[in-house]
Formats: structure tokens, sequence, C-alpha cells
């Protein structure tokens, strides 16, 4: 009995206790990062890489908001995440002078109201949420607004994210406001029209869009365009059409909690993502549209030409990137909530 | 000190020392933060406030509650329905038999639940095995909608608590004298006679016991009804995750919990002392 | 005729409980990468899973964690149930309710208030808090499991016993224990099932070094879900089939 409690205390007491001083550790979703890419990095920089994931970017938030220390080198928030963030004083500033790799970035994902000037982050992997349909059912060429999705002939065949922010976007764009609308007038102005579309929706999903698409549950709805990129994989007839008042798009992105342990290991870490051959082994791994232009290039004519995935400059241009709403999401979740219980 | 108390005081203190810290404590801290002011800059600051409590009581909080409520006591009934069968057959059963079948029936539940309900979309999706095998069979002429409907919530719900119903009802199923129920016999009682005056009040602790491990989880339960249910309405459970997620109203969110608590508690005791009063006795205990 | 209908009814709930588990280990040979229909067969993910390191490894520290904590859950959880029942303490009644406050608190209370528990008194996040989270919400399906068998006991077993001159812990060992056994087992299994399963609580309180499984699984569903995790899945439901089956051939042979 005793040599099981020694041999217990052995098992759970010294970890944690020490942080060997040649790791990063690094907070994402799961299966983000190929992992020959973290092999390479220990080979080439001797800094082993500890791998830890989070289910959603809420999630994260709370528990880096309470984590004061010993907690994560590097993390990979989304968007508006990385504004909130930097606001509440929870990440460290990056030094450019130790990412020379940035220059390979797509200078179109740089600077964006989120984050001026890249002062705290550094885009990953990014892409749009938009329309999706199925062809079979839907004349794609009929789809070219949000409001298609009112179309009373889309009645219970109508899918929509399950996500406050997402949802409330497209209704707000709809109505030719900014999808980052914070004035209560107009977001009650977006409520009114969603409980219009309510009696239309079959299902919220915001984890994996595609499945009801695929499973012949819904015709029509928001998706994200990475999700059509799969599900043609398995039926080619789902179409994903930028509504003409513009796509959300949003980006992940690296940055440095200020819990790190060890901020030259975290900043060695970003700046490896970002070397081309890096981030090409990542991006074909993922699938998702990477961040970097050189890696882009180096892509197949297929993938670097997909529509669902890498968007026209003017599809881009007419898009917008999530920001922090501040205060105004309590205004938000009043109406989400409304709308739940309707 | 003798032996006997030595084991006393061992008996007591360990587990009461655990449920303190691990369980008053960080409850404490969750009270606590029900009456505090959100900070939007930080957590909380230290203004002790009645507002999360006032501002709690709105309509669309008590239809929340009210949604969860029933969707929990629907699932407690239809887990009691199929589970009491079970565990009463399974306890006539031999015993080396008896708990291959119970490690048996507890297998599935070891992969992960997200899994098991990705699986359950497999089987009711409109092109999905369900249907295709009932098309094949000619039983039906057109596919049924089976996902994203309140069917397949309950099936999910039900199908994900079982165990909780099953394990407690057999612990205390298995203890029961069947000479009783002979002996009931033989002075000329029916079965249902049997079931409802020997059978049922005996087994009343393992039933309390089952319900509350399925009714308590299956109110704060919120993935499965989103999955499967299509997530048109909102839970106790999304509500609470909203405050301490997408709003960072970590007050409000503790409030919402504290009252959740508070009315499972009232009902809980409601329940006991009606119980108590059909079957004395249970709660008496020697110093 | 009534052992017919018995079986019969035992069946449909095996069937019941089984046929999600039976279409997931068919699934788990289907080349689609999304895994929603039925593409053709591929032994892929399997290999796949086998030289997926980090993935093994959070599997491997799952067991560990849902071992020990369903363990030290069971151990507490009898004595406290025994103790609910046979001794007046001060604080008894307040702490049987706090049984039922757990149970019900939801997952996010449970996980943000641990974990702001846990810094403030300077415990870092790793595997020890993950167990101590661990073994906290196990104790009350313990605890509500066992109490439920001892409160239907007589009473006058126990007394006969201290009549005889047994000290307390040797009725416990002796009287109590062996006739708590069905409702132990039935805990410590509810306990391991929740452990292994667990994702909001498991999240907050555990650190940078020591992941699991259950939110390795939880954090893939935007990038849907690999094959590999089906496979995974098949696996575990196998080896466990297999190994209790073994078991219970190998034992009751042992009992003849």
């Amino acid at each position: 009995m005793k040599k099981v409690l020694v041999l217990f205390l052995a098992f759970f007491l010294p970890l944690g206790a020490f942080a060997a001083d040649r790791e990063v550790y690094v907070f994402n979703w799961s299966q983000y990062i190929d992992p020959a890419v973290l092999d390479l990095f220990k080979k080439e920089t001797g800094i082993e890489v500890k791998y830890s994931t989070f289910e959603s970017n809420e999630a994260l938030f709370a528990k880096l908001k309470i984590l004061k220390k010993n907690g994560y080198d590097v993390a990979f928030p989304s968007t508006y995440f990385v504004e909130r963030m930097r606001r509440l004083g929870m990440l460290k500033p990056l030094d450019h002078a130790k990412l020379p790799n940035m220059k390979n970035l797509n200078q179109g994902l740089l600077n964006k109201p989120y984050d001026p000037d890249n002062a705290y982050s550094v885009p990953y992997m990014w892409g749009s949420s938009a329309i999706g349909v199925n062809a079979k059912v839907v004349d794609p060429s009929t789809v070219t607004s949000w409001d298609d999705l009112w179309n009373p002939a889309y009645k219970g065949k109508v899918l929509l994210m399950d996500d406050v922010r997402d949802v409330f976007a497209m209704s707000l764009r709809s109505l030719g406001y900014s999808g980052n609308e914070t004035d209560p007038a107009r977001l009650k102005e977006a409520y009114k029209k969603l409980l219009k579309l309510k009696p239309s929706v079959k299902v919220f999903n915001s984890d994996s869009p595609k499945q009801p698409f695929l499973n012949n549950e819904v015709v029509i709805g928001q998706i994200w365009g990475g999700e059509v990129y799969q599900a043609n994989e398995e039926n080619p007839d789902i179409k994903y059409i930028y509504p003409r008042e513009g796509a959300t798009f949003w980006a992940d992105n690296m940055v440095i909690p200020a819990s790190t342990r060890n901020i030259d290991h975290a900043h060695a870490f970003i700046d490896f993502m970002c070397r081309p051959d890096i981030a090409k082994m990542n991006c074909e791994y993922v699938g998702y549209a990477t961040a970097n232009a050189k890696a882009q290039e180096m892509l197949d004519e297929k993938t670097r030409n997909h529509k669902a995935v890498y968007p026209d400059k003017a599809d881009l241009d007419r898009g917008e990137f999530q920001t922090d709403v501040g205060e105004a999401i309590m205004t938000y979740e009043k109406y989400w909530e409304l709308l739940k219980t309707q | 000190m003798t032996r006997g108390s030595r084991f006393r005081n061992f008996a007591i203190g360990s587990p009461m020392l655990w449920i303190a810290v691990f369980v008053v404590v960080p409850y404490l801290i969750v009270v606590l933060f029900s009456f505090l002011t959100r900070d939007p800059e930080g957590i909380v600051t230290w203004t002790l406030t009645l507002e999360n409590y006032r501002e709690i009581f709105s309509p669309v909080f008590l239809k929340v509650c009210g949604n969860s409520f029933i969707l929990a006591l629907g699932t407690t009934a239809l887990t009691l329905l199929l589970a009491y069968p079970f565990a009463y057959i399974l306890t006539r059963i031999d015993e080396n038999v008896r708990r291959f079948l119970l490690v048996l029936m507890i297998i599935p539940f070891w992969t992960s639940s997200l899994i098991r309900t990705y699986a359950l979309i497999i089987l009711f999706k409109a092109n999905g095995l369900l249907n295709t095998f009932l098309l094949a069979t000619g039983l039906i002429s057109e596919p049924i909608s089976i996902l994203y409907t309140e069917t397949a919530v309950f099936i999910g719900l039900v199908y994900t608590l079982l165990p909780f119903m099953i394990l407690p009802l057999y612990a205390s199923l298995l203890k029961l004298d069947r000479r009783l129920m002979e002996a009931a016999r033989d002075l000329g009682a029916t079965s249902r006679h049997v079931f409802f005056h020997i059978v049922l009040p005996l087994t009343l602790p393992g039933i309390i016991a089952g319900s509350t491990m399925v009714f308590l989880p299956a109110l704060g339960l919120f993935y499965i009804p989103d999955l499967l249910g299509g997530a048109r309405s909102m839970l106790i459970g999304n509500f609470i995750k909203n405050q301490f997620l997408t709003t960072s109203n970590w007050p409000l969110g503790s409030a919402a919990s504290v009252v959740l608590t508070l009315l499972m508690f009232l009902l809980l005791v409601w329940f006991f002392i009606s119980t108590r009063r059909a079957h004395s006795g249970d709660m008496e205990t020697v110093k | 005729m009534k052992k017919v209908f018995q079986s019969a009814y035992l069946a449909f709930i095996f069937l019941f409980l089984y046929v999600p588990i039976i279409v997931l280990v068919i699934y788990s040979f289907n080349t689609s990468r999304f895994s929603t229909n039925w593409q053709g067969f591929t032994l892929d993910w399997y290999r796949m899973l086998f030289t997926d390191g980090p993935l093994m490894e959070a599997f491997a520290n799952s067991l560990i964690i849902a071992l020990s904590s369903s363990t030290i859950a069971t151990v507490l959880g009898t004595l406290g149930a025994f103790a609910f029942y046979r001794y007046r303490f001060l604080g008894r009644q307040v702490m049987y309710s706090f049984v039922y406050v757990l149970m019900m608190s939801p997952d996010i209370v449970m996980g943000i208030s641990l974990l702001m528990f846990f810094i403030t008194i300077g415990l870092s996040v790793g595997v020890t808090t993950l167990l101590l989270a661990h073994v906290t919400f196990c104790l009350p399906f313990v605890v509500v499991t066992v109490y439920a068998r001892i409160s239907g006991f007589d009473r006058h077993i126990i007394d006969v016993a201290k009549d005889l001159g047994a000290s307390e812990l040797q009725m416990f060992r002796h009287i109590v224990l062996p006739m708590l056994m069905p409702a132990i087992i039935a805990g410590w299994l509810l306990s391991f099932t929740l452990s292994l399963d667990d994702v909001i609580v498991s999240f907050f309180t555990t650190g940078p070094s020591f992941e699991i499984l259950p939110l390795k699984i939880y954090s893939m569903v935007r990038l849907g879900i690999k094959p590999e995790i089906n496979a995974l899945s098949a696996v575990m439901f196998l080896v466990s089939l297999v190994t209790v089956t073994a078991a219970h051939f190998f034992f009751a042979k042992e009992n003849k």
C-alpha cells in the first residue's frame, strides 16, 4: 500500500514543478499545426513545443484572463478577441525586429482595425463566412444577397451559425450597416429582421455547418469558406456565394499572452511559423487559407484558385473583418436570448 | 482514544474536509461573485449590488428555466421507465453473468459523448441509416425527419444519461429480500400489489438516487440538445455559459447559477420531506 | 414466457446502447475524411492513429486521470456516505446539501470557480489540479449511489455487530463494506465514465503541460473531427469488450 502511495506521489508531484527552459507552450485548436512542423522546430532550435488545445475563443479568453503567470507562450485567438485581449492588457507587444519573416505575409491582411500595425498579433490562417447553397435544390445564380435567406421558399431549410456575432453581422449587413455595429437602435432593427427569419431556420450550427448541408437537412445558409472546400470533397453541389453586401472575414492570429514563461522562445516560434516553407506545410495539413503570401504562391493551382478559400480582391474589399464591439456585446446577447427563446 | 473513534474521525474527516475545501469554498466564490459588479476592463469590481438578481428575474430567464426543466423532467421519466425493468431483470440473473452484463452496459459510455452523438446523427439524419433502412423495408415511402426534432433530443439525452439511472437502481434493487415478495404472494397478494406495496417502496432510495443523478445533470446539459435539436431554443446551460464566455458577465452568470441551485434545492427539500413521510426512518442516525 | 420477455427486454436495451457504437466502428473504416456518408473502405485511419504520438499520449493521460480520480472519489465517497448515514456531526446536513449543489453546478461555473480557487491558494494548474477537480465532480455520484444502498439497510445488523464487541473499523470492514460492494462498484464505474468524458472543467483546471483526450476531441470540432478519433474509439471499445469478456469467462471458470 505504501509503495503504491509513493509511486503515486512520484507520478503526480514533480510534473508542473519544473518548467524546463527549452520549451515553448502553445495554446491552439487541435490539429491546427502540422506535427512535422513541431518536430522541425525542435530539430532546428532545440526548443520543444508543448501543444495544448482549446475549443472556443471565448473559453481561451476566460482562461487567459484568470491565469496570471506560468501560462502559455503563444496562443491563437481569432480576429476580435485579439482586440479585446489587447485592450485588457492580456497580451505582450511583439518585437518586430525578432520577426524578420513577417515580410512574407499577405499585406492585405496586415494592419487591420482589430490590431493596427500588428503591434500584438501576426495572422496565421484566415477565411470568410458567407452563403452556402445546395445547387441540387437552389439555383446558385439566383442567390446574390443575404436577403435571399429570407426567401419563403426556403422555409425550414435554412442554416444559421450558432454565434451571436456572426448572425447579427449578417442581418446588419443586409440592412446596410456595419457588421460591427454598436448602435442599440440598429441592433434592434437587426433583431426585428432576424425574428422574421427564425421560423425558417432549421438549425443553428457553427461547429461544423457543412454537416447539415451534406446530410441534406438544409439547402441554404451561412457557412465558412473552408467548410465548403472540405464539403466539396464529398459533394461538389455545395456552392459558396459571396453576397453583394459583403462577407464577414476572420483571421486566426498568433499572440503572446501576458502570462508567458519565455518571451524569446515565443518570438522564435512565431517567426518560424512565418517561414514560407513552414506556412506551406501547415496550410496543406489544415486546408485553410494561409496568411503567408509566399506560401500561397507555392501551392498547387487548384487550391490557390478555389474561390471559397481565396476570394478575389473585390470580394475581400467588399467584406469586413470582425472587430470588438466593447460593451455593446451586452445588447447583442440580450437580443440573442430573445431570439432564441421566441 | 479508542480505535473506533479514530475510524469515526477518519470516516467523517476525510470526505468532509474534501467537500469543505473543494466544494464549499469554490461555491462561496460563486456566491460572492453574484453580489459584485461586472467590470468591463477586468472581471469584477468590489461594489456590492443586488442588481444581478434583479436582472435575472426576467421573462427570458424564466422561459429558459422552464425549457430546461421540462426537458430534464421528461428525460428523467423516460430513463426511469427504461432503466427500472432493466435493472430489475439484471438483479435476478446469476451473479457472474449479472456483473458481466453490468460492465457490458457501461462500455459504450467510455467513448466520448461527442463522438457518440455524432453517431446518432449518422443514424437519424435525412439520408441516414435509419431512414435508409425504413425506406428499404418499405415501412415508409418518404424519409421521416428525426434529426432536429424533440424526439431526437430526448433519445440523445436518454442515451447519454441511462447508466446514471441503471447503476443506482441496480445497487439498491440488489438488496431486495425476495422472501418478502414470496411471503406476500403466499398470503394472496397479486403481482401488482406486490410491486406497488413492497417492491416499489423498498427500492425508493434507488429511484430517488437515480432520478436526482439524471435530473440535476440534465438541467445543465446543452450540447446534446443543441447538436440533435438544432439549437433553436436556449437552455439554462447555454444561458449561464453565455454570461461567462460571450459577455464576460461573471456576476450575472454566478447569480443565475445560485438561483438555479436554490430553486432545485427547494424542490429537493420538498421531495425529501414528502418521501420521508412515506418512508420514515431513512435519515435517522446514531451518534 | 416470462423469461423470454425478460431476455428480449435486455436485448432491446443493449441494442439501443450498442447500435451507435457499432455504427462508429463501421465508419472508422470509411474513406471519407469527414465521415458523414460512406465513401469506401480503408485502414488508413488506424495507421495514422498508431503513429500519432500526441494523441496517444493524451489518451494515456486521460486513462491515468480517470483511473486515479475514480478510485480516490470512490474511497472518499464511500466513507462519506457511511459517515452521513451513521454519524451525527456538526454541519452534516449542510455538507450533505453541498453534495447535491455540486451535482447540479453547470460545468462552466465549476471550472471557473475551481480555477480561481487554485490560483488563489497558489497552486499552479497541471496534473495535480486536474486530479483534484476530477475527484471533486465524481464525488457526489459515489456518495448518492452508496447512500441509496446503505439507507435501505437493516440497522440491527450494525447494532448486533457492535454488541458482539466489534470496533467501528471492524464493523465497517467486515459488515458494511461487503454489503455496499454493488453500490461501490456502481459508483466507481460512474466516476470512471464521467472522468473520461469531461471537457469544460478539465479545460479550466489543467495546465499547459498536461493534455487529455476529451479536450483534443472537442477542439477538433472546428476543423472537423479526425477519423483517427473514430479509429481510437473503436480500438478502445473493442479492447474493453475483449478484456471484460475474457475476465468474465476466466473468473466464471474459476468459480466452478
